[in-house]
């Protein structure tokens, strides 16, 4: 994606190697070997949530590596006079740090973001995977569900990358809960108008009313309780994994650096969702760079795909549930020193 | 803490930090990576204190390279300019390889002529590695390269390892032979090159150079021995640069010797431990 510079000898080299048996690339790795993958959640305290994802940092370094910073922050859209799309929606970005690119001039930079963006956008704004709880009230008030990523290093792959980032924070995402809230005219509650109070009743959802009926009348919403955090994403364990395979046919490689990038003709980005009641979806799929792929070929690099998604989304589910569980517990201490 | 003139004493290193005083601003003058506040000089970075006279300047132990007139440099081609070419060479600005300071074929001696001018890329195009020498300075600070022996020019036959540029000592020659037949080519700028052994005589070549050979994008036909050998000397690079080892030929071949006796594949330098290991086994090498 970006232009990575690199000399024809470097790229003939890399190209021997990664062809002898077995192949041998820079750094020993085998072909489907990935750098070491760290991830953490919850690194936005002000985000709805969020993430911090590096591939391939060295041990004791602060830097190298591929970074990637994902947030989530929702925001209460209008559906009847504003931008808003009744039971919410999705909108998705991506910002490439100029740091990590210092080669690339700012239109070059924009032009990559736009892409990333758009790769990001398509895949998880997808209708099939749209949670069902972005709605507040049906046809007045929903949700719009921001996804800001940025690209602080590329050290190569940073298309997967970006994609972990955006599942962990999409996994970390909780909603807020909320109640409608109804208006009522005085004369219909008489016994509630009181000497210092106003006109407006709130309504409790809880009431014996009947709350189906309260969804289509309510006017406004309230946070029934401000610590609460909320819930999370319905359907979050559908959110897609990205795997990309460089090909350079006969063979391909993941988790390839940028010298490896540079040097292979094409790459394939495939999107895989696992529903867990359900067999695996491909959500999308990219194809770049100047090579030329045939049919059949591209179908057995499918399937090989999946294989490798279904790792990385196994390995990156059991991480995630880890970090819930870690967070979890540093909620609950946090709540006892409280008391 | 105040320092007198005796405190920079010949070879005695002063390391300080950010926001450290280091002397008072009345007796001497700030310089680079210091600030004065209150009447002191005050490090901005975290380094050693050099003085120059009376100007305290701190070098950064992190920074970008700072060329000095016959370093040895590993660079690679950013852009072909008219009579010159670009050279990232990790330093602050893109370094300047003219077309008068490379060996053209036909001689040495050969004055250059309109016709090169027009084919300076079959020479070096846009990312080419080459191998050269800080030959002056520009009146903006740029350096200017040249690669007027023959053991300088372009690279072919093995990869690139990029460390931080201080952990590159000055050697007597950062030309080294490793006895696994991988050849290393340490830049004082922190780029790293790691090849197959070309051996001495086929370097040099006779008289009149080969100017097919030495401007030449084919790598030769390299063994798969020599391969993971070149692969396990760029990871123990990568190692000892992480743990911020200066790098030396004695240290490095030790640490292939280690690497070699525990019989393990390329890939476990990666480990964390084995990494810990290695550092730990590096003896003798390290304190010469």
């Amino acid at each position: 994606m970006s232009a990575t510079l690199v000399s024809k000898s470097e790229r003939a080299y890399i190209q021997a190697s990664l062809q002898t048996t077995p192949p041998l690339r820079a750094d020993g790795r085998s072909l489907l070997d990935f750098r070491t993958v760290l991830l953490e959640t919850g690194v936005a305290p002000l985000a709805n949530g969020s993430a911090k994802l590096n591939i391939g940092k060295l041990a004791r370094e602060g830097g190298g590596g591929t970074e990637v910073l994902a947030a989530v922050k929702l925001e209460v859209e209008d559906v009847e006079s504003g931008d808003g799309v009744d039971g919410g929606r999705v909108a998705c970005s991506v910002t490439c740090s100029p740091s990590a690119y210092p080669h690339l001039t700012s239109n070059a930079l924009d032009d990559l973001q736009h892409d990333l963006t758009v790769i990001l956008q398509q895949t998880i704004a997808h209708p099939s995977l749209h949670p069902s709880n972005l709605a507040i009230i049906p046809g007045r008030r929903a949700w719009l569900l921001n996804l800001d990523a940025v690209i602080l290093v590329d050290s190569g792959n940073v298309v997967d990358a970006l994609f972990m980032a955006a599942r962990a924070a999409l996994w970390d995402t909780k909603v807020p809960r909320t109640r409608p809230v109804a208006y009522q005219a005085p004369s219909v509650s008489k016994n509630a108008v009181k000497e210092n109070q106003d006109s407006m009743d709130v309504d409790q959802g809880t009431s014996s009313l009947d709350t189906r009926d309260m969804g289509r009348t309510a006017a406004d919403f309230e946070l029934p309780d401000y610590w609460d955090e909320g819930e999370v994403l319905q359907g979050r364990e559908r959110w897609p994994v990205s795997v990309t395979l460089n090909l350079l046919p006969p063979i391909h490689l993941l988790d390839a650096t940028l010298t490896e990038e540079a040097s292979v003709p094409l790459r394939l980005h495939l999107m895989f969702s696992f529903p867990s009641s359900a067999p695996p979806t491909l959500q999308s799929m990219r194809l770049s760079g100047p090579g030329e792929l045939d049919l059949v070929y591209l179908k057995s690099c499918i399937a090989d795909g999946e294989k490798y998604a279904r790792g990385l989304f196994t390995a990156l589910e059991s991480k995630l549930r880890e970090e819930d569980v870690r967070r979890n517990a540093k909620a609950r201490d946090r709540f006892a020193a409280l008391r | 803490m105040d320092l007198d003139e005796d405190d920079f004493d010949e070879g005695v290193q002063r390391i300080t930090g950010p926001g450290e005083s280091i002397t008072s601003s009345h007796a001497f003058m700030r310089g680079h990576g210091t600030y004065v506040d209150s009447e002191e000089v005050i490090a901005s970075v975290s380094g050693t204190v050099e003085r120059v006279n009376k100007l305290i300047t701190v070098r950064a132990v992190r920074s970008r390279y700072n060329p000095e007139v016959g370093d040895l440099v590993v660079g690679r081609i950013t852009e072909v300019q008219p009579r010159r070419w670009k050279v990232d060479a990790n330093s602050r600005q893109d370094a300047v390889l003219m077309l008068s300071s490379v060996n053209l074929p036909g001689g040495v001696q050969r004055r250059k002529l309109e016709s090169d001018e027009l084919q300076m890329r079959t020479f070096f195009e846009e990312g080419d590695l080459l191998v050269a020498e800080v030959q002056a300075f520009f009146s903006d600070g740029a350096m200017s390269l040249h690669t007027r022996s023959l053991r300088y020019g372009k690279l072919r036959n093995g990869q690139l390892v990029t460390v931080p540029p201080i952990l590159i000592r000055r050697l007597k020659s950062h030309f080294v032979s490793l006895p696994c037949g991988v050849d290393l080519i340490l830049g004082l700028n922190g780029y790293i090159w790691v090849s197959k052994h070309v051996k001495q005589h086929e370097q040099e070549g006779e008289e009149g150079f080969d100017a097919e050979a030495v401007y030449s994008n084919r790598n030769d036909d390299i063994d798969d021995a020599t391969r993971a050998a070149i692969s396990r000397v760029g990871n123990i690079i990568k190692l000892l640069a992480s743990h911020f080892i200066p790098l030396t030929d004695a240290v490095l071949l030790e640490a292939y010797e280690w690497a070699i006796e525990q019989e393990g594949s390329v890939k476990d330098l990666l480990l964390d431990e084995v990494g810990e290991n290695l550092v730990s086994s590096l003896g003798s090498g390290m304190r010469q």
